[in-house]
């Protein structure tokens, strides 16, 4: 039992949200009792001094993205709170299998949209509103990259609303980022607290970049012994760099930036010391509009000018494969469930929020009736803007987007809010652990043998007492993601 | 390895020889100046042409500036204007390894990292105002274990060897300048011998080659004796001579002088023919012609490295007709 020292003593969840950890009456969930109890032994005041040397370690190691907005190029730590978020090994069974699913499913898509387009003739997804996706590349029709996968990497978004169900709440498929923090959470961890991963029985996390690199070798144009892959960065003033370096060294590759490849006779060179190397497997972390000037923007002085057609040519992997938004669309999003019964004649394992899609006349109307109720987002922004929170918003907020929705109806969709799951979390100003709310990013590796999720994720957390916004952009932070070893294993 | 990453460590290697070199200079003048009883002027002056600031300084200072040990000393080591200052160098070689974090050790990163976070601290700024001493010797001795730990925990491939030919490069620079500067400022004082002597000793220290001087030589100083040991001792690190021996070395082993397909042609022969041209005029040499002989080792030095800029590090377009197979 926590005595009255211990961290978790006076913990209370949150009326009306699931708590990843403990029980609507401030038990411990029977799965994570022996870690909690080994988390918990610490009081507020040890507490505070491990998270304390956690930030040192992380800054020390450069753990660290960079503020756009600073010409100083100040870097600053991702905000990381120590209590570990938890899940039992049955739940993640069941999570893996979902999404391993939803990434099979996906994949088809993609190939027939860039292919046959079998789904849209059948008429199991509307035509009008997939080929109105901004991120639709109608010029990509007809490649079939190399090895056949398109989403080597796929981040799938969950959350758990009160009855404690996991839903996926978006599709992250051209390049997801944060994997690293994943990684460097766990190391500090392990450093921090010891025991408590020890009782516990955590699943190791630090195999994926060896995955991901068997994983990019196994899609090559050549033989995986003979394959020279990279990965490819916008630079160190990207604000992922720390990621992108991180994963290069991690996976044994070379970090490369777009001047240092050319193209020539259809194949994509990288200047060395050694004169011209041949280029096999790009895992890129650049925008792919700013891949290739020659097809996506003539104006642009960035990118490799002919890596496409190297890429169409069959001569080049790109991970992610170009082309991929079309399929993490937010108005894609809600015929996901048909398009993994349309192609794998199976019900969807995980369950997504329902959502309604303003291109749709009926849902329209609804939408614009209810603003004050809904969440409404914007289907091609990221990272928690263009975003209308309804119930939290002034009405002159709502008022801004009636008038955005009627004018775009294609660029909105809209969910109920839901009321995130919480997880305890340090406040550093109180000295005590309190309920913030949490979402779940799992990583999906996908080669030629098909895809492996990585036991874990990246928690994020709203740091902000009420808040549910959990974007490092606006205020929020990340949790070491604790996915158990079955009983007896 | 690609162009581009040997080119940040070639200039890892050379900020970090850089930062070291400055502290060194500046601990040690500032050590002369307390006992040597010369004008402050004679004193400092040097340091600042050494590092090629003169005009920068005096027109941001003024001309009397030269004559304040304190102001020279900040500009020095913290002004964020002067590309040649400590705090500069050390951001440069942080910035440097930060572009190329998968390349660098990890250990070498963290050890970069947190002397550079040091640097920016206020507890440097405190040591510098309490513990002068202290200061100096740590940026030296961090940058020397710097040096020790990327030999000790890198692979010793191509990026060891480019972030060494930048150290070694750079020092063979650093030493040419230091000795051509001070024997310059040294001669036309006219000063009684024991502050001359006192002088050289002082110089010997800042190249960390006092005690293998003295165990060399022992104990014969002479100015023609310090400036030969400087420029031509096989046996010292910091000699103008064991530098750039040690970087022909270094690029032999990036581009084997055999493998004649391989770019950096140029940059090998300019390297070893400087080298062989250095170590050729020890016989028969006066100090007559050591200003000469500087001047051409400093010129030189910066021309090689704008070659293999060319050659070698991606300064240049490349076309794949030329590709080794691979």
């Amino acid at each position: 039992m926590p005595t009255s020292s211990s961290l978790f003593a006076d913990y209370q969840t949150l009326p009306g949200a699931w708590d990843e950890l403990f029980t609507d009456r401030g038990a411990p969930r029977p799965a994570f009792r022996k870690a909690i109890d080994a988390v918990g032994a610490r009081s507020g005041a040890e507490f505070a001094t491990c998270q304390a040397l956690a930030e040192r370690a992380l800054l020390s190691q450069g753990v660290t993205f960079s503020v756009y907005a600073d010409q100083r190029g100040t870097e600053k730590i991702f905000p990381f709170c120590l209590v570990p978020r938890m899940i039992a090994a049955e739940d993640w069974a069941f999570i893996e299998r979902g999404l391993a699913q939803r990434v099979k499913a996906l994949e088809h898509f993609l190939d027939d949209l860039y292919g046959e387009q079998k789904i849209l003739r059948d008429r199991a997804v509307p035509a009008d509103l997939v080929l109105a996706s901004k991120n639709w590349f109608p010029q990509l029709r007809g490649v079939r990259p190399p090895g056949g996968v398109r989403i080597h990497i796929a981040g799938i978004d969950l959350v758990r609303g009160p009855d404690g169900v996991p839903r996926v709440l978006e599709d992250n498929l051209r390049t997801p980022s944060g994997v690293s923090y994943v990684l460097e959470n766990r190391i500090i961890s392990k450093r921090v607290l010891p025991e408590c991963v020890d009782v516990a029985r955590v699943r190791p996390v630090d195999v994926y970049p060896s995955r991901l690199a068997d994983a990019l070798r196994s899609v090559s144009p050549v033989d995986a012994f003979d394959t020279n892959a990279v990965v490819l960065t916008p630079g160190p003033y990207n604000s992922a760099y720390f990621e992108h370096s991180f994963l290069a060294r991690t996976m044994g590759l070379e970090l490369v930036q777009s001047a240092d490849l050319f193209v020539e006779r259809e194949e994509v060179f990288c200047r060395t010391t050694r004169g011209p190397r041949r280029v096999h497997v790009i895992y890129r972390r650049t925008d792919e509009t700013f891949l290739d000037p020659e097809v996506f923007r003539p104006d642009s002085l960035l990118g490799v000018p002919g890596i496409m057609r190297a890429w169409a040519r069959g001569n080049l992997t790109l991970a992610n494969a170009p082309g991929n938004g079309v399929a993490d669309d937010k108005a894609v999003y809600p015929f996901v469930p048909d398009i993994v019964r349309y192609y794998l004649a199976e019900e969807p394992i995980l369950e997504q929020l329902p959502t309604w899609v303003c291109a749709r006349e009926e849902d329209r109307v609804y939408v614009l009736e209810h603003l004050a109720e809904l969440v409404v987002k914007a289907v091609d922004e990221a990272g928690g803007y263009g975003m209308l929170m309804g119930p939290q918003a002034s009405s002159a907020q709502i008022e801004d987007f009636r008038r955005r929705v009627a004018a775009e109806p294609r660029k909105y969709i809209a969910q109920r809010r839901l009321e995130l799951s919480t997880c305890p979390t340090w406040v550093e100003s109180k000295g005590r652990a309190e309920a913030r709310r949490v979402d779940l990013r799992p990583y999906v590796v996908n080669g030629r043998d098909g895809p492996w999720v990585l036991p874990g994720g990246l928690t994020r957390v709203a740091l902000v007492e009420g808040s549910y916004v959990v974007n490092s952009s606006q205020g929020g932070g990340s949790k070491d993601t604790w996915v158990l070893a079955p009983e007896g294993t | 390895m690609i162009s581009r990453v040997a080119d940040h460590c070639f200039w890892l290697g050379r900020y970090l020889e850089r930062a070291e070199s400055t502290a060194r200079v500046l601990g040690v003048t500032r050590n002369l100046a307390l006992d040597a009883g010369l004008n402050p002027r004679h004193v400092w002056l040097p340091v600042i042409i050494v590092a090629g600031e003169e005009e920068p300084f005096q027109r941001r200072l003024g001309a009397g500036a030269a004559e304040d040990g304190e102001r020279v000393q900040e500009y020095l080591t913290w002004e964020e204007d002067n590309p040649c200052s400590i705090k500069r160098s050390l951001a440069a070689a942080r910035d440097n390894a930060r572009s190329i974090r998968e390349v660098v050790s990890l250990e070498t990163w963290e050890a970069l990292n947190a002397l550079y976070l040091w640097a920016g601290s206020g507890r440097a700024r405190a040591e510098w105002r309490d513990d002068r001493h202290s200061f100096y010797r740590r940026i030296r001795t961090s940058a020397q274990s710097l040096q020790g730990i990327a030999r000790g925990t890198m692979l010793h491939d191509d990026a060891l060897h480019f972030i060494f030919l930048g150290v070694l490069l750079e020092r063979a620079g650093q030493t040419a300048r230091i000795l051509d500067v001070h024997h310059h400022a040294f001669r036309s004082l006219g000063a009684h011998d024991v502050v001359e002597t006192a002088l050289w000793l002082a110089l010997l220290r800042a190249c960390s080659g006092f005690e293998p001087f003295m165990k060399q030589l022992r104990g014969r100083v002479s100015p023609d004796a310090v400036a030969r040991f400087l420029v031509f001792e096989p046996l010292f690190p910091r000699s103008v001579r064991f530098s750039l021996r040690a970087a022909a070395g270094r690029l032999e082993r990036i581009r084997p002088p055999a493998e004649e397909e391989l770019p950096g042609t140029e940059s090998y022969a300019r390297l070893r023919a400087l080298a062989l041209w250095v170590a050729s005029r020890q016989k028969d040499f006066d100090t007559a012609g050591l200003h000469e002989l500087l001047t051409r080792v400093v010129d030189e030095t910066t021309e090689i490295a704008s070659v293999m800029g060319r050659e070698l590090l991606g300064c240049a377009p490349a076309v794949a007709s030329q590709a080794a197979t691979q």
